[in-house]
């Protein structure tokens, strides 16, 4: 079964919504239903194939190539197969996603994989804003699943995230771990002022020095066990977490007290 | 999360023994606003007026509206959320460090007082400006503010109110809420209107360049917004309704100078509190109505063959 090659023309000058490129869709489909799937332009309705050059047919492997900057909805609330995108993705990437995998070799925009409930999301280069998040006016972002990105994120990363977990490579912006209810976030490279405000439950572990808000108070020094755990499960994503005890410690910070809340963030502290 | 807990600025004037502006200079935007509402008017529960009445203001800056509080607290630039979420601890008993309070401005002292007085009073109300909702952390200083108020339910009667300026804004989102459900950044192109402020708000829309055209009505945004906005106007067919020379005019393809609401032509405007008020004209205007514009734009748009339907669109599942 060879996968379905989807190549956009030219880059739309407004967003493109194009929920249908999604293997749950595409998985049965003859090829001249593929082309002839509704994407939208703005308002307007077009077929597929007036943005994309299509090859392939009844596969639940998508590739999709070109600057998908203006794309909106890649891959929303798929179960299976997987998605490569070859160049930018749009916002609203892997949101509601099911299960499956997601690779962007490239970067993504806002929303991506926003209120997830399994499967997997690479991202090689940067993401956008609200990563793992929950709608606006939603209870709960992310339920599990992982999302890996190598970059930087934008604001709002993990927002309102249940379960599932978020490897951000590089920084994260303003309010990382917003009012987190579970789940576990992982920033690599640090994140800017306000990281877990009004967190309820979840992890945030940091290998850089952080910024916290006045109301999470200091509690110890440790090495905590189930960090061991956890990078055995990060190992093979190609993700290591500093655990032995002669490399250093984490510093355990509890709160929000706003909330108040009982999650805890985790500030890696080398030798 | 979320939610307004409010009420109209004759409660205000009636009841609230306890004002606190957040991020505001209402002594010299809004300056009516001490005397008919919030500071010294007597008001039922209040009979002594003023008297009755304490003054909280927060604010980077003594401003002209400090001669007017009681208590003046000057937060560091970018620690409104910091302070707000403090206060949000201490009103349920939670300890912070002191220290770290300190990093805001203020002592903890200070903001034990203030919790202590918000709890000790009768009905409380915040009204909050700019300098709140426009500084570092935008919507989550509001949303801060307004949890607290919310939360502060737990123990006395409290309201928040936001200090909205630049004529009907507060009825352009009073509008737009009771016809679609959302008060702004609403997308229409799927045929239902969705929301998601970030990503369909004008300034997002401008600024990452996705919009093809705009029609611009009532504001300026060509004096408000970031440059890389303002750059995208000039860029796309612009049509400006005004009834004077702007900013956002100057750029625009099309400015159609309109009469001016509430002088020369009569309508309906929302006070902050979200109470419409009938506006009748003084003046006789050669200009239209900016209604009778959009109508008349609304009917010629309509005289159009209906491509959408005839292009077999219609409303699909909802994204």
């Amino acid at each position: 079964m060879s996968a379905i090659v989807l190549r956009l023309k030219d880059r739309p000058a407004v967003p493109l919504e194009a929920e249908v490129i999604s293997p749950d869709l595409l998985a049965e489909m003859p090829h001249a239903d593929i082309r002839a799937q509704a994407v939208y332009l703005g308002k307007r309705r077009l077929r597929l194939d007036d943005l994309f050059e299509v090859e392939g047919e009844r596969s639940d492997q998508v590739e999709v190539h070109g600057d998908l900057g203006q794309v909106k909805w890649l891959g929303r609330g798929m179960s299976r197969g997987s998605l490569v995108v070859h160049g930018n993705a749009g916002m609203h990437l892997g949101a509601y996603m099911r299960g499956g995998r997601i690779e962007v070799h490239g970067s993504a925009g806002d929303w991506l994989g926003a209120e997830m409930k399994n499967g997997q999301i690479r991202v090689q280069g940067d993401a956008g804003g609200q990563v793992g998040a929950a709608y606006r006016g939603s209870l709960s972002g992310m339920r599990d699943g992982t999302i890996l990105i190598g970059g930087s994120a934008g604001l709002e990363v993990g927002m309102r995230m249940r379960r599932g977990t978020i490897v951000i490579g590089g920084r994260a912006r303003d309010f990382a771990g917003l009012q987190m209810k579970g789940g576990t976030l992982v920033l690599l490279g640090g994140a800017e002022i306000r990281a877990g405000a009004w967190m309820v439950r979840g992890t945030i572990i940091s290998l850089q020095p952080l910024t916290l808000l006045p109301t999470f108070t200091y509690a110890c020094r440790y090495n905590p066990d189930f960090l061991r755990l956890y990078s055995r499960f990060l190992a093979p994503l190609g993700i290591e977490l500093p655990v032995a005890a002669q490399q250093g410690s984490y510093a355990l910070y509890s709160g929000d007290a706003s909330v108040p809340g009982k999650g805890e963030i985790l500030v890696w502290q080398p030798v | 999360m979320g939610g307004k807990v409010t009420c109209t600025l004759g409660e205000v004037k009636n009841r609230a023994d306890f004002i606190v502006f957040w991020g505001g200079n209402p002594a010299e935007c809004h300056p009516r606003h001490f005397t008919k509402y919030s500071l010294m008017p007597k008001g039922k529960h209040v009979p002594n007026g003023r008297k009755d009445r304490t003054v909280v203001l927060v604010d980077i800056r003594e401003t002209k509206s400090v001669k007017a509080a009681d208590i003046f607290l000057q937060v560091r630039p970018g620690k409104d959320f910091e302070v707000l979420t403090i206060l949000r601890a201490l009103i349920k008993d939670q300890a912070v460090d002191p220290r770290q309070v300190a990093e805001t401005g203020l002592t903890l002292e200070q903001l034990t007082d203030l919790v202590a007085r918000m709890k000790r009073a009768k009905f409380g109300v915040m009204f909050f400006g700019m300098g709140l909702s426009m500084t570092r952390g935008k919507h989550m200083n509001s949303a801060a503010l307004l949890t607290l108020a919310a939360e502060m339910n737990a123990f006395t009667k409290f309201v928040a109110m936001p200090m909205r300026g630049h004529g009907n804004v507060t009825g352009a989102d009073v509008v737009m809420r009771w016809q679609t459900g959302y008060p702004f950044g609403i997308n229409f192109s799927r045929g239902y209107p969705r929301y998601n402020p970030g990503e369909f708000s004008t300034v997002d829309l401008l600024v990452r360049g996705d919009a093809d055209a705009a029609l611009i009505l009532g504001a300026d945004p060509g004096a408000t917004m970031p440059q890389p906005a303002i750059d995208h106007l000039a860029r796309i067919p612009t049509i400006v309704l005004d009834p004077k020379v702007t900013h956002t005019s100057r750029l625009a393809r099309v400015h159609i100078t309109t009469a001016v609401t509430g002088i020369s032509a009569p309508g309906t405007g929302y006070r902050m509190d979200e109470v419409p008020i009938p506006l009748r004209p003084a003046l006789k205007s050669p200009y239209p109505t900016d209604e009778e514009v959009i109508r008349r734009i609304h009917e010629a748009v309509c005289a159009k063959p209906d491509w959408i339907h005839a292009n077999g669109q219609y409303t699909t599942n909802q994204v």
